[in-house]
C-alpha cells in the first residue's frame, strides 16, 4: 500500500512536469475504480466511461492544484463525484427522458452485473436515495474510511455515517430474502 | 444499534482499531442480538460485493500533443514555483548574493547613516576646513611678520651705515676745506709779502 502511494506519488511529479506517459501509467492504476464507480452511481456503461474520460481529462489539467499528492484518491474520487452529479442535474434539467429511454437505461443497468445477483443488488440499490447510494458506492465497492468520504463528498462524517447506517439498515431488509432463496 | 462498547456497523464497515475490533468481538461472543446483528451485516455486504467491478469498455489514455503541451522553460518555472525547497534555496543565494554585492560595492563617502551622525560628520569636516584655514593665515602671518622684522632691521642698517658715510663724507669736505682755507691765506700770505718786496725802497 505504502509502496503503491509512493509510486502513485512519483507519476503525479512526472504528469505535472508534463509527462503524459507517466499520466497514461497514473491513469491505468485508477481507471478500473473510477468506472465502477461511476457505474453503480449512473447504471450505465457508455456514461460511465464517457464520465471517466472527463474525470481524467480534469485530473490531469488540475493536477498541479493538488497540494498533497498522498491524496490523490479522494481527490480524483471528488471530481468523479462532481462530475456524475453535474451529469445528474443536467439530466434534470432537460426533463426529456422518454419512457424509450428510461427502459433502455434500466436494461443496461441489468446487462452491468451477473442475472440474479445483478437483479437483486442493483433493485436495493435503485431503493436506495442519491446519496446513499453513493455512500455505500464509496465505502462497500471503493474501501475508503469515513475521513476519506467526507473529503470526496464535502461533507461532515456525521452525515456520512447517518447516510451509511440507514442504506445499510434498507438493504439488510432488501437482500435478505434473496440470501435465504439462495440458500435455499 | 448497539450495546457492546462499540458500534457494530462501525466494525463491520472496518472502521475500527485492533483493539477495538477485539472487544467488539469478545462482546459478540457472549451478547446474541449483536452477533445477529453482525452477521446480518457481514451477509448483506457479501451480497454486495457478490457483484464485481467491471472492466472498462477500453482504455482510457492521452496522446502527447506537442502544441498542447507546455515548453521545457515553461516547465521548468512551474517546476521551480512548485518546489518549495528550490524556491527557499533561490531565495537564499539571491540574498547571499545581493550581501556580497553590497559589501563589495557598498558606497562608503555616500552612506547614509542616522541624520544626527550626518550632522556631526559636517561639523566635524567643517571644523577641521577652519582650522585649516586658521593655521594658514597665522602661517602667513607669521611669515609677513617675520619678514616685515627682517626688513625693517636691514633698512635700519642701511640707514645706520648711510648716516657715517655722510658724517665720514662730512668730515672728509670739511677736512678738505680747512685744507683749501689753509692754502688761501698762505697764498694771500705770500702775496701780500710779494707786493711788499716789490712796492718797497731798495
Amino acid at each position: 500500500m505504502i509502496f503503491r502511494a509512493v509510486e502513485d506519488a512519483d507519476l503525479i511529479l512526472k504528469t505535472r512536469r508534463g509527462d503524459v506517459k507517466a499520466y497514461n501509467l497514473l491513469i491505468s492504476r485508477w481507471e478500473k475504480r473510477v468506472f465502477n464507480y461511476l457505474l453503480r452511481i449512473v447504471g450505465s456503461r457508455e456514461d460511465a466511461f464517457d464520465l471517466s474520460q472527463d474525470v481524467f481529462l480534469k485530473a490531469y489539467q488540475n493536477i498541479r492544484k493538488l497540494e498533497d499528492a498522498g491524496r490523490f484518491a479522494p481527490w480524483l474520487f471528488r471530481i468523479a463525484h462532481n462530475e456524475a452529479f453535474s451529469q445528474f442535474r443536467k439530466r434534470r434539467l432537460e426533463a426529456e427522458s422518454t419512457d424509450a429511454e428510461m427502459v433502455e437505461r434500466e436494461r443496461a443497468a441489468e446487462r452491468v452485473y451477473p442475472i440474479e445477483d445483478a437483479l437483486a443488488v442493483s433493485s436495493a440499490l435503485n431503493r436506495l436515495t442519491a446519496d446513499q447510494k453513493e455512500a455505500v458506492v464509496l465505502k462497500i465497492y471503493q474501501g475508503f474510511k469515513f475521513e476519506e468520504m467526507a473529503e470526496i463528498l464535502e461533507v461532515p462524517v456525521s452525515t456520512i455515517k447517518s447516510r451509511l447506517y440507514t442504506a445499510l439498515d434498507l438493504l439488510k431488509v432488501e437482500l435478505a430474502p434473496m440470501k435465504t432463496r439462495g440458500a435455499l | 444499534m448497539s450495546c457492546g462498547p462499540f458500534d457494530v456497523r462501525d466494525y463491520a464497515l472496518g472502521e475500527l482499531s485492533v483493539p477495538e475490533r477485539g472487544q467488539v468481538e469478545s462482546h459478540a461472543a457472549t451478547c446474541a442480538n449483536c452477533a445477529t446483528e453482525l452477521e446480518r451485516l457481514r451477509v448483506t455486504q457479501a451480497m454486495l460485493l457478490s457483484v464485481p467491478d467491471e472492466e472498462p469498455p477500453q482504455r482510457i489514455g492521452f496522446i502527447s500533443d506537442k502544441v498542447f503541451e507546455p515548453s521545457a522553460a515553461r516547465r521548468f518555472w512551474n517546476g521551480f514555483w512548485q518546489s518549495g525547497a528550490r524556491l527557499g534555496f533561490a531565495s537564499a543565494a539571491m540574498l547571499s548574493t545581493a550581501l556580497v554585492i553590497f559589501a563589495l560595492h557598498r558606497p562608503v563617502e555616500k552612506a547614509t547613516p542616522a541624520p544626527m551622525a550626518t550632522i556631526a560628520s559636517h561639523e566635524a569636516a567643517h571644523d577641521y576646513t577652519l582650522e585649516i584655514r586658521q593655521a594658514v593665515a597665522d602661517a602667513v602671518q607669521q611669515t609677513e611678520s617675520r619678514d616685515a622684522k627682517r626688513a625693517a632691521s636691514l633698512l635700519a642698517a642701511a640707514e645706520q651705515k648711510h648716516e657715517l658715510e655722510h658724517k665720514e663724507l662730512l668730515l672728509a669736505v670739511q677736512d678738505t676745506v680747512s685744507v683749501m682755507q689753509k692754502r688761501m691765506n698762505r697764498m694771500t700770505l705770500a702775496s701780500n709779502d710779494l707786493s711788499h718786496d716789490l712796492g718797497a725802497p731798495r
